[in-house]
């Protein structure tokens, strides 16, 4: 089972905040890719695309800023890295065991009723 | 004999977890550890230094040091040595021990009898030297023909690997629609040229991933003709046993993204055919390929003992 350990004491302060961070990060990227697909359907006027642009470029500064104000930018790639270690898990999982030679295990043959 | 399977990688999911949360490690009191699955000829099977495996020559024994014997029927032998237990420790550092000896005496046996049959680290047979005997005349049928086939095949591994990124700038000239948002970022206010940004960004990584499988379906279409079976596998492996590849004939690429690995299962005679394959993909600029084996077949070996019991 992945966890992801947010540290404790003078640590917990740092990992909660790579989570939100990460978690924040990963909202934007989406809202991101939302913005692009309507400006591509043309469903925006152009200042509407404009002033969408301008407010989503302001957070991606600010969240940057923020991520070196803090020093957790290696903290939020590595937790990304892990989350997308866990998606492609649990997709794996989903489609079934394809790798079964690669896990660990033992075999024992034979009964005790011999 | 009755057989059960506990727990192992070639059943289900369910059964292994079962075994292991409940922490019950069966009991084996006798048992014997299996390596492998050889060919012998009548003149081995009759070789007292084949029977008692001073024939494999390993000077430090197998798993744990345990002494390594031969058993056979006919022109069919196991690879084993006595145990009353399953091997299991939290020391990282033993279990790959374990392994290394593992894989050193499957390699070993491979060079003494031809392409064996590999068994998974910790296959264990709860029985005796005769119990053995029984149960390879009862898996005979699925065994002889399987090592027949087999012979002379080996396991190769290989590995497509990006040196040097292709540049953005030629898949700028090449694409269309990738141009076209340049432009468009150019002549775009800030905030529609950051949401171009993005899109341009999008569009890069989509022609990288489409570049990558065309590679791979390329590479995979030029050896398919060469081997035997093909497997595709992950981009990035989750373990290594570096040290007991003893035999490899491994090219050292250090940096680099991974394109593409691939398993095949091929005739030695057929080695270097698939070696010029890939020296053609290694020639392409920023490539490198790591080719390794040959290795005994593990991901090419039949399930045995499966639910017959």
């Amino acid at each position: 089972m992945t966890t992801i350990d947010v540290g404790d004491g003078e640590n917990a302060r740092d990992g909660l905040m790579t989570l939100v961070v990460t978690v924040v990060e990963l909202l934007i990227e989406a809202l991101e890719r939302e913005a692009v697909r309507r400006m591509e359907s043309g469903d925006l006027a152009d200042e509407e695309i404009e002033r969408l642009g301008e407010q989503l470029a302001t957070i991606e500064a600010e969240l940057e800023e923020l991520k070196s104000d803090e020093g957790i930018d290696d903290g939020v790639d590595d937790l990304r890295g892990d989350l997308d270690g866990l998606v492609r898990d649990a997709i794996e999982q989903l489609e079934g065991g394809h790798s079964e030679h690669k896990r660990p295990g033992y075999s024992v043959f034979g009964g005790e009723d011999e | 004999m009755s057989r059960e399977q506990v727990g192992s990688g070639v059943n289900s999911q369910e059964e292994r977890h079962a075994a292991i949360e409940s922490d019950s490690l069966p009991d084996i009191e006798e048992g014997r550890y299996l390596y492998c699955a050889v060919r012998v000829t009548e003149d081995d099977s009759r070789d007292e230094n084949l029977r008692n495996g001073d024939a494999l020559d390993l000077e430090t024994g197998g798993v744990d040091g345990e002494p390594v014997s031969v058993i056979s029927v006919d022109d069919i032998g196991v690879v084993c040595h006595e145990c009353d237990g399953l091997y299991d420790s939290d020391d990282l550092a033993q279990v790959k021990r374990w392994l290394v000896r593992h894989q050193t005496v499957v390699d070993r046996a491979g060079e003494m009898f031809g392409t064996p049959v590999p068994f998974q680290f910790d296959t264990i047979i709860r029985t005796d030297d005769e119990g053995v005997r029984e149960w390879l005349r009862s898996e005979y049928d699925t065994l002889e023909p399987t090592l027949r086939e087999l012979a002379g095949h080996w396991e190769y591994r290989i590995e497509v690997v990006e040196t040097d990124p292709l540049e953005e700038q030629r898949l700028l000239e090449e694409d269309e629609q990738l141009a076209d948002l340049r432009e468009r970022i150019d002549d775009s206010g800030s905030g529609t040229a950051h949401l171009l940004e993005k899109q341009y960004e999008q569009r890069l990584k989509q022609l990288r991933a489409d570049r990558r499988e065309r590679i791979e379906a390329d590479l995979r279409a030029r050896i398919e003709d060469r081997v035997r079976e093909i497997h595709a596998l992950e981009r990035s492996p989750n373990a290594t046993l570096e040290d007991g590849s003893g035999d490899s004939t491994e090219a050292s690429v250090d940096s680099g993204e991974t394109l593409c690995r691939f398993t095949v299962l091929a005739h030695e005679d057929d080695e270097t055919a698939v070696g010029s394959v890939l020296d053609d993909v290694a020639s392409n600029p920023g490539f490198a390929v790591k080719f390794t084996g040959p290795w005994p077949p593990y991901t090419f070996a039949p399930e045995l003992g499966g639910n017959d019991g």
